[in-house]
Order: C-alpha cells, then structure tokens, then sequence
C-alpha cells in the first residue's frame, strides 16, 4: 500500500467502504486489542500505534518509522486475523499525512458515522486514545494530533447543527416533551401498551428526569408484569377515563383495529385536570388516538409520521451541515499538519 | 418653569444619548437574530445581558440629560412616556430576566425595545414643543406616574413571553419543530409560569401606583382628566380580570396570552389620553410651585 511517503497513516475497515460481513471478519474485540498493539508493535515498523475499534469501524493510526513500512503493519493485522495479507488490502483503506488527520476529526465529530451526527463515536475515540497512552503506545505526534483533533471535533459539534435535533422516534417524542413541559420530573406519563416502542419511550422519558408512570393494559395481570420491569402504576385501558387526567403525557402503541383515545374522552379529562397541555403520542399502527384530539385547544398529538418526519427533518439538517464542517475539519488537519512539520514530527 | 436651555451630559444631549441606546438595541437584536437564525446557535445570555445594559446605561444617559434640562422627570410627553417605559422593561429584563433563564427574551426585548425606541424618535409630534408638566407637581403624583409606567414596561415584558408562548404553541400545533427559532424557545410551561408572574408583578405596582394617584385625585378633584382616569382603571381593571380568569382557570394558557398582548396594546394607546392635559394646563399655570422631587439637578 502506499501512502505517499508520509510517515503518519491511518488503516481503516468502516461501513463506507466494507459491507457487514468484512466490518465482522476484522473485528477486534476489545480483550483482543492489547495482543494487537503487542504483534504491531513487536514488527518495530511504527514508533506510536493506536487502535480503534467500535461497531462499525477498525482503525489503526500510526506514526511510521520510515514511510515504506506500511506493508509491515498491514501484515501485523492480517496476521492477527489469520487472513493473508492480500486479502486485507482489498479492503483496507489508507490515508495518510494531513488527509489523516482531517480523517480522525471527522471520524470524532461523528460526520463519518453511520448516523450522521452521532455524539458516542467521540467518547469511543476517547477511550481509545487515553487506553494507547496509558500502555505507552502514543508519542509526541499521535499525542498531538488526537488532542487537538478533539479540540477541533468539539469546535464542529458545537458551531454546526451536526449534532442537533435527534434521529430516532424515541428521541423525538422526548424532545418534544421538553418543548412542552420542561423540566420532566413533574410530567406524568401513562403508556397504553405495553409494545417495545412504547417501552423505548418510557426508558427515554426516564433518562431525561420523568419520574412518573403509568401502565395500562387490557389484561391488568399484564399491567402489573409490566410495572414489574419498567416501574410505575398499572392500569386496565377499559378504565381509561378514570385515570387519564392524571397524566401530562399519554404514548399509545396498543394493536387495536379502533382508536382507544377519542375526542370526547379527551375533551372530559382536560376539563377534569388544570390547564397544563397534554402531550399525545400515538405509536400505534392502526391508530390508537382520534386525529381530532389534536384540534382541541393545549392538546398536542403527534403519530408515528409526524414522529419520522421530524427525525428525517433532522437528519437532513445534519446532512446540510456536512460542507460546513468538513470544511472546519480541513482547515484544522492544516494547521496540525503544519504544527507537526515545525516540530519535525512528520 | 424649568429652563429649556440645551443641556450637555458628557459632550452629548439627550436625543443624541437615546439615538446610541436605540443603536446598540437595533445591533443587540440584528446580532442574536443572525445568531438563531442564521447561524443556528443562540448567541450566550451573559453577552446579550451585556449589550442590552450598555444599552440602557446610554438610555438612562439620555434620560438623565433630559431630566436635567427640563428640571423634572422626562414625563411630559409621548416620546418621554414610551421611553420611559423601554427603560423599565429593559431594567426588568436586566434585572429579574436572567431568573428566568430565557435565552431568547434578549432578543425579544432587544427587538421591542428598537422599534418602540425609533417609533419614539421618529414621530416628531410625540417630543411636542409646548412640554407641559403633565403629571402635575406633586412629587407624589410623579411617583404615581414613574410607577405606573414601570407597570407599563412589566407588562411590555409579558406581552413579549406571551408572544413566545403563542409562538411556542403554534409550533407544537403544527409540528413545525425544525429550525427557526424553535430550538431556542423554552417550554410552554415555563411561558405560562413566567407570565403569571409578570402579570403579579406588573399589576400590583399598577396597583400602587393608582393607590398613589388616588390619594393625589381625592384631595384634588380637577386636577386630572376624567378620561385619563377612566382609561388608567379599565386597563388595571383589564388586568385584574385576566389574572382573577387566569387564577381560576377560567382563562386558558392561549387566551390569557392574547388577552395580555391585547390589554398591553390597549395601554400603549391610552398614553396618548394621559398625554392630553388641557385640565393641567389650566391648573399648571395656578400651581407655580414646582416640586424638586425627582428634579436631578435638586439631587
């Protein structure tokens, strides 16, 4: 493989250019890690290593002690695979100098990740920075370059719009709570259903402070199995009526052929409640809850389209942030780039 | 009368002070807008705090230098009366807004105090020629007036948080969540509670301050227009009717916010009765004995 004689390189297997089955085969589990640091570093090809590995990517950066040793570590990994050295580089991609660095940036600042955006590939990346350190793997360059590379991810993720607005049906809903209530901690919600979206739902209305449950299904027996689990109060539907005014926050995802939740029974629980708005999430398919419950006056009812298209919104506002940063990306790898060719690290 | 002889603060007369304070208020607004909007991030309270105080120190300059050139508190006319109430809003947003941790009520302010700023400086017939005391002499019945302005600038303030909250909720409504300036709106139930609490406030010092003017009215009869007194208890009365709907629940969140936004308009258009002052004029003339109260140069 050639990297066009610069000394730092990163070797990368990542869902943009492997499908599943090659991203599994060249998995490194993370007792395994060490055993490969070990053999790479044992071939004496690089001076600083650094592996990293998380569920969609392998990646192995490294300073190189003459340029034309590349080949030398591709052999390290395909040893450690047991797979013939060719084969890897089918698959392997390099990229080196400056591109290497704008490569690390953009990988931290999630605008390589599978879901644009995402925040947990920088706390991976993190970790296996800090694990490479503490084994004295990293030096004077691969120090520098990963320290202000996630000063630079952090520069992105906080001036672009990379990292806002959230991608999933769960989140959305939450968010939207927020918009609504605040503060979660004094919103109550009832999940009619006991499905595995409405479960979803309720554990990331829990992460964001609600503290407040209520179950309901048909079979009460099945109500209190389930508050078992999640933690709440257990209800039947058939008494609906009676405890919905109780609740700030109503996510349904019951399979029913009929809404469960009509106008009528909406409008006599908001005149049984003070006038704090009430937050209806119909996850269900058929619908559970009457499209004209939305119509009533502090009553907000969002179905699983509404829920998608604001997810779809969001992602495609990440997507138009991506020029954006990578322009930020490029123009910090510079600057790094220039600081290692100062302090002849290159 | 006081002496109408051009006064100096610092190298500068007062429209002069008002025109820089109407500037930074104009790039106070222009700059968090293109921050939310453009930009996609809200510009940190702590800078816009900042600007808008700068802004209300060259008010309050202004203020000040015009105080000191008619020897009274600048309240003798619309232009005078509308500034006076930009300054009390802004002195809220100043002073009690950061409790209520809203990051876009910099804007909001900063966008009502420009425009109510230029509205004032611009409409030449507001800063009218012929300045009579029209709040009298009695520097009780300045009090009354002072106060009831501030009023004015609270319940500014909570036409503003009702202007979110309607904003926040046609949002909801439609589910447009993306984009604009959505992201940076705080949540409907935090609106309804800020306003409850700008509607206690700004009422009960409306409030005392007519408690104030009463006292001044009983023992002088003639002295204010029955007009301007009926306009000044229908909107307390406006007021107090929104807060008795509201606390008894009769008001919903969304009608409560139309209605203050209604009322505050209202007030804004019942300056012009207090403005009128045929009555005083006659009365003025008689009553020669100015008061020092709130006369800066006494101070």
């Amino acid at each position: 493989m050639s990297q066009g004689g610069d000394s730092l390189v990163v070797l990368t297997i990542n869902h943009e250019t492997a499908p599943l089955a090659v991203r599994e085969t060249y998995a490194v589990a993370d007792e395994d890690a060490v055993r490969l640091y070990e053999l790479a570093s044992s071939t004496n090809a690089a001076e600083e290593l650094l592996v990293l590995n998380t569920c969609n990517r392998f990646e192995l950066y490294a300073r190189l002690r003459e340029a034309s040793e590349t080949d030398t570590l591709v052999a390290a990994i395909a040893d450690f695979h047991g797979k013939p050295a060719s084969e890897l580089e089918q698959v392997l991609h390099l990229r080196s100098g400056r591109e290497a660095i704008q490569h690390l940036i953009e990988v931290s600042a999630g605008l390589r990740s599978q879901i644009t955006g995402e925040v947990e590939i920088f706390g991976q990346v993190k970790v296996a920075y800090a694990t490479s350190k503490e084994n004295g793997y990293t030096g004077k360059a691969l120090n520098r370059i990963f320290q202000k590379g996630f000063q630079a991810a952090k520069l992105i993720r906080n001036s672009t719009q990379i990292g806002e607005g959230q991608i999933n049906i769960s989140n959305v809903a939450v968010e939207l709570a927020g918009k609504i209530f605040g503060s979660l901690a004094n919103a109550a919600t009832l999940s009619l259903g006991t499905g595995e979206i409405g479960e979803k739902t309720v554990k990331a209305l829990r992460s964001r402070g609600a503290r407040r449950f209520g179950i309901a299904s048909r079979q009460r027996e099945r109500a209190e199995s389930i508050v078992g689990q999640w933690g709440g109060r257990p209800h039947t539907i058939a008494d609906l009526e009676t405890y919905l005014p109780e609740y700030d926050i109503v996510i349904a995802s019951v399979g029913t052929e009929q809404a469960i939740l009509n106008e009528r029974l909406v409008e006599r629980g908001l005149g049984r409640r003070d006038d704090r708005p009430l937050f209806l999430i119909d996850l269900g398919l058929p619908r559970n809850i009457e499209q004209a419950c939305g119509e009533l006056d502090n009553v907000f009812l969002y179905n699983l389209d509404d829920l998608a298209a604001i997810a779809d919104e969001n992602l495609q506002e990440r997507r138009n942030a991506m020029p954006q940063c990578q322009r930020i990306a490029a123009q910090k790898a510079q600057l790094i780039w220039e600081s290692l060719q100062k302090r002849g690290l290159t | 009368m006081p002496s109408e002889t051009e006064i100096y603060l610092l190298g500068l007369r007062d429209k002069q002070w008002i025109w820089l304070a109407t500037v930074v208020f104009a790039s106070t607004f222009l700059l968090a807008s293109y921050s939310a909007l453009k930009l996609r991030r809200k510009t940190g309270r702590p800078y816009i705090v900042s600007l808008v105080s700068i802004g209300w120190i060259l008010q309050t300059l202004g203020l000040y230098a015009r105080g000191l050139q008619y020897g009274g508190c600048p309240l003798a006319n619309k232009f005078e009366l509308v500034q006076f109430m930009v300054w009390s809003t802004i002195a809220i947003y100043i002073f009690i807004g950061p409790a209520f941790r809203v990051s876009l009520l910099g804007l909001f302010t900063s966008g009502f105090a420009c425009v109510f700023s230029i509205l004032s400086m611009t409409v030449s017939s507001w800063d009218s020629a012929s300045r009579a005391a029209i709040f009298g002499d009695s520097p009780w019945i300045e009090a009354h007036a002072a106060l009831a302005l501030f009023s004015y600038g609270v319940f500014g303030l909570l036409s503003l948080t009702s202007a979110m909250y309607l904003m926040q909720s046609r949002s909801l409504k439609r589910k447009e969540v993306v984009g604009g300036l959505f992201p940076f709106m705080p949540s409907l139930v935090e609106l309804v509670s800020i306003n409850r609490r700008l509607l206690t406030m700004g009422w009960i010092i409306l409030t005392v301050s007519l408690g104030i003017g009463y006292k001044y009215f009983a023992l002088d009869t003639d002295s204010v227009m029955t007009i301007k007194l009926a306009a000044t208890i229908v909107i307390w009365l406006a007021y107090g009717i929104i807060f008795i709907l509201r606390a008894r629940r009769i008001f919903s969140s969304k009608r409560f916010s139309w209605a203050c936004i209604a009322v505050f308009i209202a007030a804004l258009l019942s300056l012009s009765v207090v403005t009128r002052n045929e009555k005083r004029e006659a009365s003025s003339a008689e009553s020669a004995s100015v008061s020092n109260y709130c006369d800066p140069r006494a101070s």
